[in-house]
């Protein structure tokens, strides 16, 4: 018998027990759907986050307090707590006078606060205290007004700029310039207003206050670490840049050579590895619990192949007789079992196409749905499959033709 | 116990064709025992068969007699636990499961009481089952099974499914189904136990026509009057050959010139 005859005969097996084959199928079409929806959502997450990353500004990388590899460790960031100093306005002025390389240098600083207008108030609003050169090296603009200008810096001013999340919670979308907000106790001049950025993962991007960074630090103290943005002339010169910041740093805090850094430099691309090291193991996860559903829809597989095999005994008995070997009836039984499970790995890819559809409809990631592993979860569904059709198939084989004939159905 | 209805010739124990004809089943002290239990039962004990080419014979006899089991043999559904069984020259008592299996796809035709056709699946499928597990390629096999399919009156259902076709019609189409490798014996059991008695009567004309073309036809009842149909009667009773007799329509067979095939 050609593997066509058994694909036409197992095809119509299937057909004319659409529901029972369904169910039988559950188990298969959940774990290939699964897996597609999470590989192709890891993809789109991915693209995502990578074109968020990117849209930082290229080139850019920053001198924070701690090392990604520490700020991931709880052991490790509990020792560099111990280790490693804050990071200083001092230290932001060094950096600035004595580095040759970096096209700029910008420091910020931030917290979370209330915002109050009128009587009306907004929580968690991102406070940061900036330098005015951020600008250049952020994902925002300008959309109304100015922002922080050199001298608000040198006059310590109380001056905001302030993104549109607080222009629509606290002014009712009215224009809020020149008008006053009350942050931790403190009136702040609104002086501009950015353009709106949306959400990252459901959260606000434009809920943000920033004020000039020696103002914040006039308020708050200096005990918060600042973050330096150094953005590099050139992609050519980022690798170079990054040493450079990394050896006045060092320099700065009179490191012997054989000290580690007591502090961070972290570019976009380690950040793109932290997020991949994340989303892998998120991947990995989910992976490994649609392998353990396809295992169970192997067993529900071979469950109903026991079955079909008992109910059709008089089938096999008769297509002995007509002079079936051994050989075609396991043949016959087992590409049944594999296309009954391929069907399902197929409708489960269908599923996840669906799903992503769906999904890049209502969020702002881009899905698609990975060719590899949608073949990958169609050649596996098809191996679990003939895996969990041996034992039926071969059980179907060894019928006696008598036995086989004479079974009461 | 023999019956009015079938003619009792001189002996018993000669075969009622000419001896130079071409012999297609042999069975030499063929003994078949089960294992019940610690019980062994001897379902057949050392039975002596010829049957030739082109006879139309029906094996009789009551249920436990051992009819069915010898059918088995006969069929190459079963092996004997002793003795030979020779078909069309091959010693098939000998054979492995593969190649009993051959022989049943080339050598026999089955026609079963309950027809056994598939189910959900065309009569011409049906037909061309026998030719698929032969492995004749697509186009010839559709050919000779829709030949096998006119040959039993039913060219123009060719696309029905059994459950759309009358018992008599389902029974026609086992029987092309039977025809259609060319069988050297079509074995046929009971084919009538599940047709009333119009539809019995035009399944045995079939049958009848079908040895007109010279097939070779065995018959397993137990009613009289279909054994009847056949031209020599085998009685089988505690698991041996209890009678050898020619029937009337056999005697009229046997007195007409001899059959074109000779």
């Amino acid at each position: 018998m050609g593997i066509r005859e058994a694909i036409a005969v197992a095809l119509g097996t299937l057909r004319a027990h659409k529901l029972r084959s369904f169910l039988t199928l559950l188990g298969v079409i959940i774990s290939v759907c699964t897996l597609v929806a999470v590989v192709a959502m890891v993809q789109g997450v991915n693209t995502y986050v990578g074109s968020k990353i990117a849209r930082l500004g290229s080139n850019i990388f920053s001198v924070s307090q701690f090392s990604l590899n520490e700020m991931t460790n709880p052991v490790r960031f509990m020792r560099a707590k111990e280790t490693n100093p804050i990071i200083r306005y001092q230290d932001y002025q060094f950096l600035r006078a004595n580095a040759r390389l970096p096209r700029a240098i910008g420091a910020q600083t931030q917290r979370t606060g209330t915002v109050k207008h009128n009587g009306r108030s907004l929580d968690e609003v991102n406070i940061s205290g900036v330098t005015p050169n951020v600008l250049g090296m952020s994902a925002f603009q300008v959309a109304n007004g100015r922002f922080l200008a050199p001298t608000d810096e040198q006059r310590r001013a109380y001056v905001a700029f302030v993104g549109p999340d607080i222009v629509t919670h606290l002014f009712g979308g009215a224009n809020p310039l020149g008008r006053h907000i009350l942050v931790s106790g403190q009136q702040y001049e609104i002086i501009g207003v950015a353009t709106a950025q949306g959400d990252v993962f459901g959260q606000s991007q434009d809920n943000f206050v920033m004020i000039p960074l020696r103002t914040y630090q006039k308020i708050y103290g200096n005990q918060d670490s600042i973050t330096l943005d150094v953005q590099a002339r050139d992609a050519r010169l980022l690798p170079a840049t990054m040493d450079e910041m990394e050896m006045l740093m060092r320099v700065r805090r009179h490191l012997s050579w054989n000290e580690k850094n007591n502090f961070g430099i972290i570019g976009s691309d380690a950040l793109m590895t932290l997020w991949h090291t994340l989303t892998g193991a998120i991947a990995s996860v989910m992976v490994g619990v649609s392998f353990v559903f396809l295992v169970v829809g192997g067993i529900v597989i071979m469950n109903i192949m026991l079955a079909a095999v008992t109910e059709r005994t008089q089938e096999v008995g008769t297509r002995k007789a007509v002079g079936a070997r051994r050989s075609d009836i396991l043949w016959q039984f087992l590409v049944e079992s594999a296309v009954l499970s391929t069907v399902g790995g197929l409708i489960g890819v269908l599923l996840a196409y669906l799903f992503t559809l769906a999904a890049g409809a209502l969020t702002p990631i881009p899905f698609s749905l990975p060719l590899g592993a949608v073949v990958l979860a169609v050649v596996i569904s098809t191996l679990v499959g003939l895996f969990f059709g041996v034992y039926p198939a071969s059980k179907a084989a060894r019928l006696t033709p008598i036995a086989a004939l004479h079974s009461e159905t | 116990m023999a019956t009015p209805t079938i003619h009792q010739p001189s002996t018993t124990t000669a075969t009622p064709y000419a001896g130079d004809r071409e012999v297609v089943i042999r069975t030499e002290n063929l003994w078949k025992i089960y294992q019940m239990g610690s019980e062994q039962v001897a379902a057949l004990r050392g039975v002596n068969l010829q049957i030739y080419r082109n006879e139309y014979v029906a094996i009789m006899g009551p249920s436990g007699s051992g009819k069915s089991t010898l059918m088995n043999l006969i069929g190459c559904l079963d092996s004997p636990t002793r003795g030979e069984y020779w078909l069309s020259g091959h010693l098939v008592s000998a054979l492995d499961d593969d190649e009993l299996a051959r022989i049943r796809n080339q050598e026999i035709g089955f026609v079963f009481q309950t027809f056994n056709l598939l189910p959900r699946t065309s009569a011409l499928h049906n037909v061309e089952l026998p030719l698929i597990y032969s492995g004749a390629p697509p186009a010839e096999r559709t050919e000779r099974a829709m030949a096998a399919l006119q040959q039993v009156d039913l060219g123009s259902r060719v696309h029905h499914k059994p459950n759309e076709l009358s018992g008599g019609q389902r029974q026609r189409v086992a029987i092309a189904r039977a025809l259609v490798n060319r069988p050297s014996i079509i074995l046929a059991d009971e084919p009538t136990g599940n047709l009333d008695s119009t539809t019995s009567n035009e399944i045995m004309a079939l049958l009848e026509v079908l040895w007109e073309r010279g097939n070779t036809i065995v018959l397993v009842t137990h009613e009289h009057d279909i054994a009847e149909h056949a031209h020599r009667v085998i009685h089988i009773r505690d698991g041996q050959v209890a009678g050898d007799t020619r029937t009337r329509r056999g005697d009229a067979v046997a007195n007409r010139p001899p059959a074109p095939s000779a």
